[in-house]
This record gives structure tokens, sequence and C-alpha cells, in this order.
């Protein structure tokens, strides 16, 4: 019993890190375009989050006996730095400008009852794989206001389903009916994004020379912006620090 | 008689004036008044005078269902600015069709305060729909979704509602609409809507018909099709056209409703499946390894 | 003397037809649109009209179906009661009405003269209950004060069990209730003194005495049903020979009726419908009688010599976009006894050439629905008397009448809270030879006023 859970514990960490990386490296590609990183911090002592009861899926609560799993709305680093955070360039983009759809699809994953990644940040159009990785079925319901919303049934074992957003929205709230805590985020925007990771940094890749204004979105405390400049062959820094209620 | 002309002469001077008065009062687009708009069809037009007449208490004068009546209706009327419907012969997240949308007019929806529109003429509801689809934007930029191909309903058999039985299981319909299809299963009771409002799972046992119709079809339809804006998702991608009508069937045994699939049920024995069976350990899914 | 009748009798009538206008109750219930949250327009053309969404309603028992029809569904703090009045300025002209010509100088001979009377004043109020007590089991419940003299009379009362058997062709209801007639009085768009009853349901030849008024509520049960669109209905009742009158004060005898009708699509003119109807019974001509003191007085309830009567007709309601007009024709007809007033055991007190009588009433009425909030009226009515109670002694135009009706009604709003009508109307009829020298009278309405209900 207990190598599973540690197994699975790993599983689920390897899947983590790997779908992190992959939303890091997402949009490099065509050289001598600028970048921006950053942190994202938060200021003051982040909210308790408190435990989830997953007795209503015995599977679900068997695979978290050990380290009961907790909500998801400040995910707080060791060094304060603020996981989960949304951060894309809001205008200053010229019109050229991602006018690419990135070709690799971000995994959304439903594992032990929880979305892996918990917020993901897409392009329009940009397509990404909603997959079930429990014994146990999902229905996947985004409740978006921008975009047409649709509520799919994803059994045990069912194949990946590829899809997509046309229309930009920060961000777009997912649930599972049939699982109630079970809460993600998907954020659509245009041009480069990126959903900072467990220490609160981020980078933006591809961003043209020029005058930008960033903003950061989180699920908690809403939206910041500041504005940034990309001078060419050099990469530009902006951090953001968000209050705690 | 010089009298009764100077009566009615005064009378008719007064209801003249007076009916001055009151069309004078009637300015403006809030008025009530059909008051011609450029960008509107004929059609929409007088769909928008129906709408006044008829759903503007609860659906509102900006069709975001925030009627004056709204407060205190549950489930909360339509918002037709989000274009999301629940009956659609369409696919999950797309637009229905007009005559999806007809049909509703006609039907009404149950459990809801929507009544049927049926003494209204078909017209009247080809006018109201054109009209409600002038609340959204993505009427302009979006077509319609094409309906979901159904397969002619096949014979009933012992063997097509035991199959039905063993998707009702393997679907997990039972974690909302509970092992005995009474809307009792364990997710049941936390179940919301898109507005995050608590919605009530359908329960076979009253012998009400569905939101969307009462026929096989429509049944076929509301599991395929997902009810968009709420919590029943669309199952299309995981149940083949010909094996959704086995769960036709075995829904109908769940019904108080003599049918030919309750009688086949009858014979088989049928129990309220046992959720214990349900897989416990994760399926073989290449991507996970 | 043109007519073998007092004139008094012809005065009485006319004056009837005034109160009775001004007494008129009629159904146009908040409480329901409070309910169900519906704008009065969704139920009404114009309100006290139905629409035929509005009369779906009503035949199915004040249910939606729609599943919120329960009283479970309703807040407790919600009533179903509404309650309707007309607070009004009218204006009356009675032609060739006989005067002495000094007042209060009974030697003076008679004159006829034009009496005008105008004024503010009030309608009758009504207070409107009604709805479900429970799925499929509906009630109407119409107390109605009177604004002549403050008695309380009760309009409707009766319950009805809706869709017997799952079926919208079964409908019993017991008690007091508007007979299902061509056109609903209780919902015409007239309210003034001439223009506010039916000719139709009102019209009565001079003498008869024959107290059956189509109009009235009655006492009695109905069967209802119609067709799940409403297009095809029926409506058969049997009602207490009282015209509604509580206590059991008439005959013993029934009435009954009979009314079926087809609406059918025309495109998108809208719902057309056709129908017919037939109410047949009898009145007692004397009662038993009990002597004190040399004082006959007729015993209560104890009806005898019962005459027949019979009303019977056929109409027509067009729909042509907002433009509606209804045509009704009805015969009528009275036994001989009731026609001139003489008990049924007294047959040589008929006069010489005494006969049934019989009238056609015609009526025309046309709306004009601008819109939900503005409303026009014109009607076009006249009785015609084809058989007079005595064969060669009068006229035999004596009586008939003509009226005309035009008016319009202005809903300043239109929600599902409450409703407000401003009122304009004029109404004029003319009847033949009824004056006390024989001569033609007009009798004109003008009215204004608001119409609420909440």
């Amino acid at each position: 019993m207990k190598t599973r859970n540690k197994l699975a514990g790993m599983l689920s960490a390897l899947v983590l890190a790997a779908v992190g990386a992959l939303m890091l490296s997402r949009n490099v590609s065509a050289a001598g375009e600028g970048k921006i990183t950053g942190t994202v911090k938060l200021a003051g002592t982040a909210p308790h989050q408190r435990a989830i009861d997953m007795s209503k899926e015995p599977y679900c609560q068997k695979l978290h006996a050990d380290h009961p799993v907790t909500l998801e709305n400040v995910v707080v680093g060791s060094n304060g730095g603020l996981q989960n955070v949304v951060v894309y360039v809001s205008e200053g983009l010229p019109a050229s400008a991602g006018g690419q759809v990135p070709s690799e699809k971000p995994k959304w994953d439903q594992k032990g009852c929880q979305y892996i990644p918990h917020v993901v940040a897409l392009d329009i159009n940009q397509h990404f794989l909603v997959t079930n990785s429990d014994p146990t079925s999902h229905n996947i319901h985004p409740i978006p206001t921008k975009n047409p919303q649709w509520n799919k049934s994803q059994p045990p074992g069912a194949q990946p389903f590829d899809v997509s957003w046309a229309n930009e929205e920060v961000s777009i709230p997912v649930k599972c009916n049939i699982h109630p805590w079970m809460h993600g985020w998907m954020a659509v925007v245009k041009g480069p994004t990126a959903v900072s990771d467990g220490n609160g940094s981020f980078t933006l890749d591809n961003v043209p020379p020029g005058n930008y204004t960033l903003t950061a979105w989180q699920e908690t405390y809403g939206a910041q912006t500041q504005k940034v400049t990309v001078a060419a062959g050099k990469p530009a820094t902006a951090d953001f620090t968000f209050k705690a209620k | 008689m010089p009298t009764i002309h100077k009566t009615t002469f005064l009378s008719m001077l007064l209801l003249s004036l007076g009916l001055g008065v009151a069309v004078a009062q009637n300015g403006g687009a809030s008025s009530g008044f059909p008051t011609p708009k450029n960008d509107f069809t004929a059609s929409e037009q007088r769909g928008h005078g129906l709408y006044l007449r008829y759903c503007v208490g609860c659906h509102g004068v900006l069709g975001d269902g925030e009627g004056e009546n709204a407060p205190y209706i549950d489930p909360r009327p339509r918002n037709f600015i989000l274009a999301t419907f629940r009956c659609r012969s369409t696919s999950t997240g797309t637009l229905p069709t007009d005559q999806d949308l007809e049909n509703s007019l006609e039907r009404g929806l149950v459990n809801s305060n929507m009544p049927s529109w049926r003494p209204t003429t078909p017209y009247d509801r080809k006018d109201l729909v054109a009209y409600i689809k002038t609340f959204s934007p993505r009427w302009k930029t979006e077509k319609p979704g094409t309906p979901i191909e159904i397969p002619a309903e096949p014979e009933v058999t012992p063997e097509r509602v035991k199959a039905g039985e063993a998707l009702f299981q393997k679907l997990e319909c039972w974690k909302c609409h509970g092992v005995e299809g009474r809307g009792n299963g364990p997710s049941a009771d936390t179940l919301t809507d898109d507005q995050n409002r608590p919605i009530q799972a359908f329960n076979f046992h009253d012998g009400t018909r569905f939101k969307c119709g009462s026929t096989d079809r429509d049944l076929y339809k509301i599991f395929m099709t997902g009810l968009d804006g709420s919590p029943m998702p669309s199952f299309a991608d995981n149940v083949k056209p010909d094996e959704a009508w086995d769960l036709v069937f075995y829904l109908r045994t769940l019904q108080p409703m003599k049918t030919k699939a309750k009688l086949i049920a009858k014979q088989l024995g049928l129990k309220p499946i046992n959720p214990a069976g349900a897989p416990a350990q994760p399926p073989a899914n290449p991507e996970n390894k | 003397m043109a007519s073998r009748f007092p004139r008094s009798v012809w005065a009485a009538i006319l004056l009837a037809f005034v109160v009775v206008g001004s007494l008129r109750n009629a159904a146009a219930i908040p409480a329901f649109a409070r309910k169900y949250g519906l704008p009065c327009s969704a139920c009404h053309e114009a309100w006290p009209k139905l629409n035929s969404f509005g009369q779906t309603f009503k035949d199915t028992g004040y249910q939606l179906m729609n599943d919120r029809d329960e009283p479970i569904w309703q807040n407790p703090s919600y009533w179903p009661v509404s309650m309707r009045i007309t607070p009004h300025w009218h204006y009356e002209s009675a032609g060739r009405q006989t005067v002495d010509s000094i007042p209060n100088d009974p030697t003076s001979p008679p004159i006829e003269k034009t009496i005008n009377t105008s004024g503010f004043d009030l309608t009758g109020i009504d207070i409107l209950t009604g709805g479900t007590l429970a799925k499929n089991i509906s009630f109407l419940l119409v107390p109605s004060i009177s604004s002549a003299d403050g008695t309380v009379g009760f309009e409707s009362a009766n319950v009805r069990l809706d869709n017997i058997h799952g079926s919208p062709w079964l409908n019993l209801k017991f008690g007091k209730f508007e007979l299902d007639g061509p056109v609903s009085e209780k919902r015409i768009m007239a309210l003034s003194g001439v223009g506010g009853a039916y000719q139709l349901y009102h019209f009565v030849p001079g003498g008869d005495v024959n107290d059956f008024t189509f109009g009235e509520n009655q006492l009695g049960v109905e069967l209802m049903g119609h067709s799940l669109d409403d297009h095809t209905r029926y409506a058969l009742s049997m009602v207490s020979s009282t015209n509604g009158n509580l206590g059991l004060v008439g005959g013993r005898s029934y009435d009954g009726y009979i009314h079926v009708s087809q609406g059918f699509m025309a495109g998108k003119l809208g719902l057309q419908r056709v129908g017919a109807y037939f109410f047949s019974g009898f009145r007692p001509t004397f009662f038993l009688t009990t002597t004190v003191g040399g004082v006959s007085t007729p015993l209560p309830g104890t009806g005898q010599g019962n005459r027949s009567f019979y009303r019977a007709g056929a109409y027509a309601s067009i729909y042509l976009g907002r433009f509606d007009v209804t045509g009704v024709y009805q015969r009528a007809s009275d036994n001989v006894f009731l026609a001139n007033g003489v008990a049924a055991n007294n047959g040589g007190g008929l006069p010489i050439g005494a006969q049934g009588v019989r009238w056609d009433t015609g009526t025309i009425e046309a709306h004009y629905t601008y819109s939900p909030k503005l409303f026009f009226l014109t009607r076009y009515e006249l009785a015609r008397i084809t058989r007079q109670s005595v064969a060669g002694f009068a006229p035999s135009d004596l009586g008939d009448a003509d009226v005309i009706t035009v008016g319009y009604r202005y809903y300043p709003f239109m929600h599902s809270r409450a409703g407000l009508a401003w009122h304009q109307e004029f109404a004029t009829e003319l009847t033949k030879h009824t004056s006390d020298t024989g001569l033609d009278q007009r009798t004109s309405s003008y009215f204004m006023g608001f119409d609420f209900a909440f």
C-alpha cells in the first residue's frame, strides 16, 4: 500500500515537473527575439489552504491518505514565490506578433482527483490535451464567458480530448461536477505567456524588442500590470508582488 | 337631435385628445412599442415585439436572464447573452439549431418556470428565436453545430438492456443519478450549474418527462450532446452511436412507465447496479507510463 | 299608444343596462402574473381580453403545466388575491324620458326630455382570488362589492377538477361560474353604461319576465374539454334555473348548455375560431302561495308552470395579425307565457294574439392591438325582434336596438405585478318606438377613467 502511494506521489511529481518544463519552454523558437524573466512574490502571510475531503471518491481519498490535498487558491513556495500566476503581454505587441500558434500541446491531466496543472496558459487556438489518469470518470466542464461552454464526460482509459479556445479570456474556470473540489483555470491570451513555477519565477520567450505592458493574473488576488522595455539581445526583467489580503 | 350631436361631438373630441396624449407618452424604445430598428430583420423586429409581450418578465430587456422576476425563480431564467443552451441536437459547446430553440419554446422546460408556448403560432416562435439570437455576438461569428447522427432505433433486446446497464456502471452515471436512477448519487448534493447555483440530478423514478423532451430520441440526444450549462456532460466521445441506444433502453427500465424495456428488465430480474464493482486500479493508460 | 306595455317597463330596461354596465365584473388577475412572473401581456392581448396563451392557461385550470403550478411552489406569503376597480368620469345622456313639465306638480302634463347626467364615479370593486389548491385542482372565488349599495355578492365561486385521468378532454367545474360563451362579458373591453354589456347577453323584449341573463354567472356544473393545443374545445353545463341567484328562490328545474368550437391556424395571420352554442331551459311562471289576511305571498323555491326558452348562436373569430374581428349571430326565443308575463295556469290571461317572442342579435366587435400597451375597439350590435309577443298589435320593430361602441385602452406600463389602463369610450344606443309617445330613444354614454388591477 505504502509503496504504491509513494510511487503515485513520485509519479505525480514527475508529471508536474514535466508539464512545468513543457510550459516554460514552449515558446522557445525564433532566434534573436528577446525574453522577459521575473519572479512573482507574495507579501504577507498566505491564507490557510484547507485540506480537501475526498471521501466521496474512495480511490482518490486513499491515494492522498498520507498527504491530504489542499486547496490551491494561493500556492507559495519556500522562498515566498507565488505559484500559478499567469504572466502575459497585455499591450504593445505588434500586430504581426503572436500570429503563430504554438505547436506544442500542453497536457491538462485529471489525476488523483486534481487538475494537473492547476493553471494553464494557452495561446488563442493553441491545442491542448485533456487526459484522465484516474480509474474513475471525470466530467470536464470549463465555464467561459467569451468562449463556448462545453461539458464532456471522460471515463477511465478514454482517449485524450484535443481541444482549443478561439477567444482571449483570462481566465476560464474549469470544474468537475462529479468531484466538486476539482477546480482549475485556463488562461487564453494572444502572444507570449507563462505560468509562474514553484519558486514564483517565469520566463516569457519570443518577445520582440519594444515597450510592453505586462499583466500578472492570480486567481485569488486578481491582475497587476507593469511597463517593461525589451532591448534587442538582452533579457528584460519584471518582478511582481501581490499583497496577501 | 342637437343634444345627441353635441354629446357625440364632445365625446369624440375628448376621445381623440386623450388618445393623442397617450400616443405622445409612448416615444422611446423602452415604451414597449415596436419601434423600428434599422439593423433588425422583419422577423427579428416582430420577435422583439413578441419578446416584450411574453418573455421580458423573466429573461429581461437585455436578454441577460435578469428580468424583474428572475430573483424569485429557480432555476434562474436563461441568459441569452452567453448563448449556452441546454437542449440541443448539436454536440456540446456548439450553438443549437433554430429548430432546437423552437422545440424548447414549444415544449417548455420541465422542472423550471419556463412554460410551454404551444398556444403561440409557429411563426411567432420562429420570430422569437430570430430575436433571441440577436443578444449574443456568437450567432454572428459562429454557425450552429450540425445535429448529431442518430442511427435508427433498434429493437429492444435483453442483450441491449444488459449492455446499457454495463454502460450505466462504466460511465458512472450513478455518481449523480444514483444506482437506481433516483437522482441521489454520491455527487448529487454538490451539483451546481454554470452560475454556481445548486441543481438537482434527474430522478428517473418520478416519471416526469426529461428536460429536453420525452421520446427515446430525446433521451439519446440528452446524454450524447450534454445539457450545456448544467453538470450533465456529453458522452459522445466515449459512447458509440449504436451503444447509446443500449443506454437509452436501460434508462427506460428505471422509469415507472410500462415500456418494453421495463418488461425485459423484469424478466431478466435486473437489480440496481453495484458501484463497488467499479475498477479500483488505474487503467492501463500508455500516457502515464 | 303604440305599445301595450307601460313606458316605464322600457325605461326600467334601459336603466337596467346602465346599472349592469357599471357593475361589470372582469377577470384580469395580477395574482397570476405575480405567481408566474409573466407580464400581463403574456396572457392578455390587452387585459382583460385573453390571447390564446391565456385561454389555454385558463382551460388547463389556471396552470401553465410547467411543474410550478402547485401552491407548494409559492412562497407562503403569496396570496392569490387581486382586485380591480375603475375610478372614472362619465356622462350619460338618455333621450325622450318622460318627466313632469313642472317638477313636483303631479297635475302638470308629462313631457319628453333628454336627461343628461355627468360626474365622477366608481365601478363596483372585484376581489379576484384564483389559482390551484393542488395539482389539477383549481378554484376561482370572486366576491364583488356593488358600487350602488355596497352589498357583497358572489360573482364566482367554483372549484374545478382539471385534466381528469390526465386528459385535457375532461375537466369538471362545480359552483358558480361564467358560462363558456362565444365572447366573455367578464372580459368585455368596454366599460360605459351603454357599451359595457353585450346586447347579445342582456337584450330582452319589453314585458318578457324571463330572468335568464347569459352574461350572469350561473350555478351548476360544467364539463369542459379541449385538445392539447386548445384548438378544439367543448363545454357542457347544467345549471339551476335561478340565473345565479343564491338561496333556491326560483324553480327547481335545470338548464342545459352546450358549446363547441374549433380553432385553426391560418398561416401567419394567427388562430381563427368558429363555434356554435345552444342554451335551453325553463323558467317558472308562478309560485305556490300562502294567503294571510287576504294577501297572497309566493313561497320562494316553489316555482311552477315551467315554460321553455332557448338561445342558439354561431360565431367566428378572425385574426389578421394585430387586427381581429368577432361576429356572433344569436337567435333567442321565449315561450308565450314568459313573453307576456302570464302564469301558465291562467291560459285565459294571455292577450288575444299572444305568441312566443323571438329575436335575433348580431354582434360585430373589432379590435386593433397596436401593441400590448395600446388597444382600440369598436363594436356594432343590433337586436331585432322577429316575432313580437302579441301579433299585430305593436309596430313590428318595437324595441329593436342598435348600439355602437368605440374606445381605446392605453396601458402606460406592462409588467407582472399590477395593471393600469387609461380607458376612454363612447357608446350610443337607439331603441325603436320605446318612448312613452312611441318615438325612438337614444341613450349615449361617454366614459373615461383609470382601470387598475393589483
